[in-house]
């Protein structure tokens, strides 16, 4: 490897990022699967009407090998959603962790395709804080921090309420103290 | 003080309507001789007239010490307020009945916040003067600097960035339109015509077609030329008051400010035919430009070394050289680029259609050799002060990026990348696409990176070196 050569390295071994913190609330992988669950649910109804549909009117304008193989359609998209809402939700919630340390704001997200992001917090514009409805049956909230790049703004999903709103109202603060121009 | 348009400005207006008017009033004479279609036109040209006429003596600019304000007073009243700070840009831009009387439209642009909004038209002198004013905030005005000019053998560029390259079916397309509706409106044209037209296109000699084809081909070139020359004439950045001022154009001459201190770095764009021929086009990243790509722009085509030395005077020079990525990043380009046509030959097998097949399974052979050049395309360097990233082959673009003008850091990895130890970069810049990615670094790499750039940021959550790992 080439790592002999680091003329900008951090040090003499390899640097490597830990793990932020903290994990979020566990309710999240019921909030997950709840929305995997919508989602696919009904795309599995709509292939069962497709597949029905297309199955029954006989339809020329279709080639052959198309009604033919329609009706696997269900199966294949059950099969998907079936998986997305058992092993999605809880890779999520082991993946899923955020920390605010001083002046970044250090999250990890993502289950199959994982992002780290660094904002610090002299850079951020606005924080939000928003419920949807799932979120407000199980007690979750959703941060939002946007800087002036939608590629370094980040979003922490499951955390508890009021971890969320204290989150949102100290980063809120801190960034109007330490703003400088933040572009 | 409040101040009001130039009064040759509702003579632009009008001449302009005149044209349309004349032009309507003639087919009308034409068609029913000296009748109302006639007597509308005149009253037409002479509401415009008025319209124009009281349109300026309703509107008037305020420049305050904080903020510009036009008033608009003709139907309802409105006042819009510009603050000056907000100000990211004054655009001076005049079309050629404008040239011709000495006019300028000024179009100062306020960014998301503060709007937009326009003077149609001023002399040039006041459009230079409220430029000066709006842009320097209580500096005097320092001398201007040329940093870098277009010469006249760049123009003949134009073709090899595909720009303006369909102009001649544009223009074949528009006459014919126009043709067919003239004469639709004229009534010559009948299902007859047009059936024999088409036969007697039909039965054209083979050879004139050839010709045709051939003559088509050859203006598609030249056309290009012609028109990114009418564009780009004389295209000259300066540096002036804190702002680079690209000014470019033959007929309508158009001046874009840019401020320095929004300034957040330079992309350098090309594709295949242009690298070959040591091409390339350069853009200015800043913030809240709207309409960045057109607006941004340093040079539209130059050799390589002249776009280099443009843009270590905008923003210092391009780091380099540019480091190659890992081994490993090369096979995931590859595999990257032939998945999708050969995922849709194989699909095409399934479902017995042997055409679709052939085509996307030959696409696929093609994409090996871009999936190599767009590995060959992949690197970054930094010098302490900038940071550069390069990726894309069919359109290749290098960024440069202040290091102050970062606002984040986004490293992703897929299941795919983890297992080959790799990561992709992304350096949030509040500016251009809004963040400029390294694809496909070695891991330790991207986050030395990183922690080179940016220490404060990184080195509390770098894992404490317990062991080595090799």
């Amino acid at each position: 490897m080439r790592r002999s050569h680091h003329r900008d390295g951090g040090g003499p071994h390899p640097p490597r990022l830990r793990p932020p913190a903290h994990r979020v609330s566990p309710r999240a992988i019921a909030h997950w699967a709840i929305e995997y669950l919508l989602v696919w649910g009904l795309a599995f109804g709509l292939a069962l009407g497709v597949a029905a549909w297309l199955g029954d009117s006989g339809w020329d304008a279709l080639p052959g090998w198309l009604t033919g193989r329609v009706g696997l359609l269900p199966y294949i998209v059950g099969i998907a959603g079936l998986l997305m809402v058992t092993v999605a939700p809880v890779w999520r919630y082991r993946v899923h962790r955020w920390e605010v340390s001083a002046d970044v704001v250090y999250t990890r997200t993502g289950w199959f395709s994982r992002e780290w992001l660094l904002v610090p917090v002299g850079r951020i514009q606005t924080v939000d804080s928003k419920q949807g409805w799932i979120e407000r049956l199980l007690g979750l909230a959703t941060i939002e921090v946007n800087t002036a790049s939608h590629t370094g703004s980040s979003e922490v999903s499951g955390l508890p309420v009021d971890v969320a709103t204290r989150l949102a109202e100290d980063l809120a603060h801190r960034a109007h103290d330490l703003r400088d121009d933040a572009t | 003080m409040s101040l009001r348009l130039h009064p040759l400005t509702f003579i632009v207006g009008a001449v302009r309507e005149l044209a349309a008017l004349l032009a309507a009033g003639a087919t009308g004479l034409l068609v029913g001789g000296m009748s109302t279609a006639f007597y509308f036109t005149l009253a037409g040209l002479a509401f415009g007239l008025v319209f124009h006429v009281a349109n300026w003596v309703t509107f008037t600019y305020v420049l305050h010490n904080d903020r510009i304000e036009l008033r608009r007073a003709l139907v309802g009243r409105s006042v819009k307020s510009i603050p000056r700070d907000r100000i990211r840009g004054v655009d001076i831009s005049a079309s050629l009945p404008h040239r011709l009387l000495g006019l300028a439209i000024v179009h100062i642009d306020a960014g998301a916040d503060g709007g937009e909004g326009e003077l149609n038209a001023v002399s040039r002198h006041e459009a230079e003067r409220l430029r000066r004013v709006l842009l320097t905030r209580d500096l005097p005005a320092p001398p201007q600097r040329v940093l870098g000019r277009m010469r006249r053998r760049w123009y003949v560029y134009a073709p090899l960035s595909g720009a303006y390259l369909l102009t001649p079916f544009a223009l074949a397309g528009s006459l014919l339109g126009t043709v067919y509706n003239l004469g639709d409106d004229l009534g010559l044209i009948t299902r007859e015509r047009v059936a024999n037209v088409g036969h007697d296109v039909v039965g054209l000699p083979t050879a004139l077609v050839l010709a045709l084809i051939i003559v088509m081909l050859v203006a598609m070139p030249v056309m290009s030329v012609i028109v990114f020359t009418l564009f780009n004439w004389d295209f000259t950045v300066r540096e002036r008051d804190g702002s680079i001022v690209a000014e470019r154009g033959l007929v309508t001459r158009r001046s874009v400010s840019l401020e320095r201190r929004r300034l957040r770095g330079v992309e350098l764009t090309d594709n295949p035919f242009e690298r070959m021929a040591g091409v390339t086009r350069l853009g200015a990243l800043i913030t809240g430009l709207g309409d960045a790509a057109h607006r941004g722009r340093l040079l539209p085509a130059a050799p390589r070394p002249a776009a280099e030395s443009l843009a270590s005077r905008v923003v210092g020079a391009i780091p380099g050289p540019l480091k190659p990525h890992p081994e490993a990043a090369r096979s995931r380009r590859v595999i990257r680029a032939v998945a999708p046509p050969a995922g849709v030959a194989v699909l095409a097998v399934l479902a017995g259609q042997p055409w679709v097949a052939y085509v996307c399974g030959a696409l696929a052979v093609l994409a090996v050799p871009l999936g190599l050049d767009r590995y060959r395309q992949l690197g970054h360097a930094t010098d302490g002060e900038r940071l550069s990233v390069r990726s894309g082959a069919l359109r290749r673009r290098q960024v440069v990026v202040e290091h102050s003008a970062i606002v984040g850091w986004r490293i992703r990895r897929t299941l795919f990348q983890r297992r080959l130890g790799l990561a992709t970069l992304f350096a949030a810049v509040g500016a251009g696409e809004g963040g400029y990615s390294a694809t496909d670094m070695s891991e330790p790499d991207a986050i030395a990176l990183a922690a080179a750039i940016t220490p404060a940021w990184l080195t509390p959550f770098l894992e404490p070196p317990k062991q080595e790992r090799t």
